[in-house]
């Protein structure tokens, strides 16, 4: 990032009991924002993200290291000036008063008035007018403490407009907000930080940070344990690692951003290696089934652009393509073809057949562990569109067992409880 | 805040306290004469010689004993209600107030000490600085019980505040024992507080503090309002948290001090009337305090009128008149506060 630096801390710790406490909720953090940039904290539960935002408006002060605005050390500077710079919404909204909605927001413009200067009608239509463009101005009487959790939020956020500040430091601003206002917030900070602000956002949704945020902070247990731009951060490795949550990493279509997407717990009820001969969608929820089982999937060969191959990528399966509407190439035929033999069971799906993927009755016929499921689910029937494919299947069909997804389950349950063998 | 609303307000309970001021004048237990009553009020500075043998008396009733009495329940009525709005502001608890955290109890223990020790003979200003020093004694020790990070709980404080009441309660009764000056009326006046034999002495040295310090607080209404949004979201307005909460605990134990040098700890004025000026005129401290020191001055007026002429000649304490209306609203305070999980 290019901008001056609006805001910088050096190797910041901090402990509840003071220096002597062996329990940092900050250890060792550095970090610098430049203007129009949204620096993002992630990180687990209790990794001290909330901790290190409150170090950084100062209303905490570290045991070690020092924060600077701009170049002055924020120990340094008065109150009005410190508020006038940087301004703070914590994660927990105030338990107070029934003020109204208007009269909360005019408080933000407190460090712009002379010391003994009350808000007058100026500040209330600034107040009013934040709460405008949040769409918010019929709450504007309204008593806070009537106000839905969301409602606060987006409140406390309209004082933080009308105080008006180079620097914005939010803690999970968009916790209560549904996903319209979320991405109304955020949108609004992005502005901002576009006209010369800068911001730094603890969130939890990785999707919102990814979006959003120009650079991302993974903290855990006090610590920054990565850095970077969102797709440098938030890889697979660090996310099991520091959620101890699977993930899957994809690509959100619309704005070409990182999409985070939390995998279910894996049972480990069987662990057979299944590879899967599919094509229009016939593999996707047998795909599923087996995933949620804990097995070993490979696939294959199939088309790209079809279902089947998309929920294996997205699951991170082992899985050989060829183009779509290509005829399968020995090259892929053989791949797949090392595939099936290394799989400890082979299933063959209901899908219809063409000469692109004549291959793959083939390929079926190549192993003797195999099994022919009659699942409807796909987004076509068996059917052959050749003599050549139907002989073909009938001779599989002559050779193999066929079994529905309900039986399939049934089946590799038992074969995992040694009832049963292959 | 409504700007005309509020001016239409103010104007009311300035009005408002003007009219009782007048009426604890006029009423009493002796019915004054008209045409003579007029003769007198206007003149204050007249020498008692020179007046005709029948306007001596009423001058005497007027000058000697109903206007510092008035006076008095004025100036403390409005320092006790400021000072409660102000500590309610601060703790983010309408359930808190002077007495109900010791504070007056400190004052009246400092008052008591002052008496017994004889330091009243030194200086008129004895009582109101050693109720002072009770004061902010009992509030930091209050303070220091019931502050937690982040805040205070409702309970521990108003169980601290209770403890430390009874136990300087006890002490000053103590005190009054051991100095062999125990009479029914002391204890009285320095446990509940009472108007009956005000008088110009005591009245009137602690008054230019109770406007200093009143100044002090109504200037400080804004921030009081930003730190009752909680201590971060102050502190990231620019408001000097902790020198504000100190300022704010000390100015408000010093007022509630002067008034008990006043008047002695007259309960729970500190504790209602604030509440219900919240009620009809919300929360911002920029209309709350000057409403709190207007309507308590007119309460205890209006309080000390009904304790002189409902039973007349004889007189009920004034501060067992504001305990029978403060007790039940008292209760009244904790029921909301169970069935709505606010107050």
């Amino acid at each position: 990032m290019n901008g001056p630096i609006l805001l910088e801390a050096d190797n910041l710790s901090y402990a509840p009991g003071g220096s002597n406490s062996d329990r940092l909720l900050v250890d060792s953090v550095s970090l610098s924002l430049h203007q129009r940039e949204i620096v993002g904290i992630t990180g687990p539960n209790g990794a001290g993200k909330s901790t290190l935002l409150k170090l950084l408006s100062g209303f905490i002060e570290p045991v070690l290291g020092e924060v600077r605005y701009g170049d002055r050390s924020l120990t340094a500077l008065k109150h009005r000036e410190r508020a006038v710079y940087s301004a703070f919404m914590s994660q927990k909204g105030p338990d107070t008063f029934p003020f109204s909605a208007a009269e909360i927001v005019e408080m933000g413009r407190y460090p712009h008035l002379e010391s003994a200067r009350h808000p007058g009608k100026t500040e209330r239509e600034a107040a009013l007018s934040a709460l405008e463009s949040l769409g918010l101005g019929h709450l504007a009487d309204r008593s806070y403490t009537t106000l839905s959790g969301g409602e606060q939020q987006l409140v406390l956020f309209a004082q933080i407009l009308v105080q008006n500040t180079p620097v914005l430091l939010l803690d999970e601003p968009t916790a209560s907000l549904d996903i319209g206002h979320e991405t109304q917030l955020l949108q609004v900070v992005r502005n901002l930080c576009r006209k010369g602000s800068g911001a730094v956002i603890a969130l939890h949704n990785l999707n919102s940070a990814a979006e959003y945020c120009d650079r991302i902070l993974l903290m855990h247990q006090g610590k920054v344990v990565s850095e970077g731009k969102p797709h440098e951060v938030f890889t697979e490795h660090h996310l099991k690692k520091y959620y101890h949550t699977d993930v899957r990493l994809g690509t959100n279509e619309a704005t070409g951003s990182l999409v985070v997407t939390a995998l279910p717990q894996k049972a480990a009820i069987c662990s057979l290696h299944v590879h899967l001969i599919g094509g229009a969608g016939s593999a996707v929820a047998v795909t599923r089934m087996l995933f949620l089982l804990g097995c070993r999937i490979s696939g294959g060969v199939a088309h790209e652009l079809d279902s089947d191959t998309k929920i294996w990528r997205s699951l991170g399966v082992e899985c050989i393509t060829v183009p779509a509407f290509a005829e399968i190439d020995d090259e892929s035929y053989r791949k797949a073809e090392e595939l099936t033999t290394a799989a400890d069971l082979t299933i063959l799906c209901e899908f219809p057949v063409g000469q692109g993927n004549l291959a793959n009755l083939k390929l079926a016929g190549t192993t003797g562990k195999l099994i022919i499921l009659d699942d409807d689910s796909g987004d076509h029937a068996r059917e052959f569109f050749s003599e050549e494919a139907g002989e073909l299947f009938n001779v599989l069909a002559g050779a193999h067992r066929r079994i529905n997804r309900d039986e399939l389950t049934e089946y590799l349950y038992a074969v995992s409880e040694g009832s049963e063998t292959l | 805040m409504k700007h005309d609303y509020f001016k239409w307000q103010l104007t009311g309970l300035i009005a408002a306290l003007a009219v009782s001021f007048m009426a604890a004048v006029v009423f009493g237990a002796v019915v004054l004469p008209v045409r003579p009553f007029f003769q007198v009020v206007i003149r204050p500075w007249a020498k008692p010689a020179e007046l005709e043998l029948e306007l001596r008396k009423i001058y005497s009733i007027i000058w000697h004993i109903r206007m510092p009495r008035a006076v008095a329940a004025m100036a403390s009525g409005s320092a006790l209600a400021l000072s409660g709005a102000v500590i309610q502001g601060l703790f983010r608890n309408p359930l808190a107030s002077p007495d109900v955290l010791g504070i007056s109890a400190g004052s009246s223990l400092g008052a008591v000490l002052a008496i017994v020790t004889g330091l009243t003979q030194f200086s008129s200003l004895a009582i109101p600085a050693a109720a002072f020093a009770g004061a902010v004694l009992a509030a930091l020790f209050v303070y220091a019980i019931a502050a937690r990070p982040g805040g205070t709980h409702l309970l521990y404080l108003v169980l601290a505040g209770l403890a430390v009441s009874s136990l300087l309660n006890g002490i000053v009764s103590a005190v009054l024992v051991f100095a062999e000056e125990y009479a029914l009326g002391q204890f009285i006046y320095w446990t509940m507080g009472g108007l009956e034999g005000a008088t110009w002495q005591r009245t009137v040295p602690p008054l230019p503090f109770i406007a200093g310090f009143s100044i002090l607080l109504l200037a400080l209404s804004q921030p009081l309002n930003l730190l009752s949004l909680g201590e971060e979201q102050a502190h990231s307005l620019g408001v000097p948290v902790q020198s504000l909460k100190i300022i704010l605990l000390l100015t408000a134990s010093a007022l509630t001090a002067m008034a008990v040098a006043i008047a002695g700890p007259i309960a729970f004025i500190g504790l209602m009337v604030p509440h219900l000026v919240r009620l009809l005129s919300g929360p911002n401290h920029r209309s709350l305090l000057p409403f709190s020191a207007l309507a308590g001055g007119i309460f205890l007026l209006v309080c000390d009128i009904i304790a002189r002429t409902l039973i007349a000649p004889f007189e009920i304490k004034t501060g067992i008149i504001t305990a029978l209306i403060g007790g039940p609203y008292f209760l009244f305070l904790i029921l909301r506060h169970r069935t709505k999980g606010m107050v």
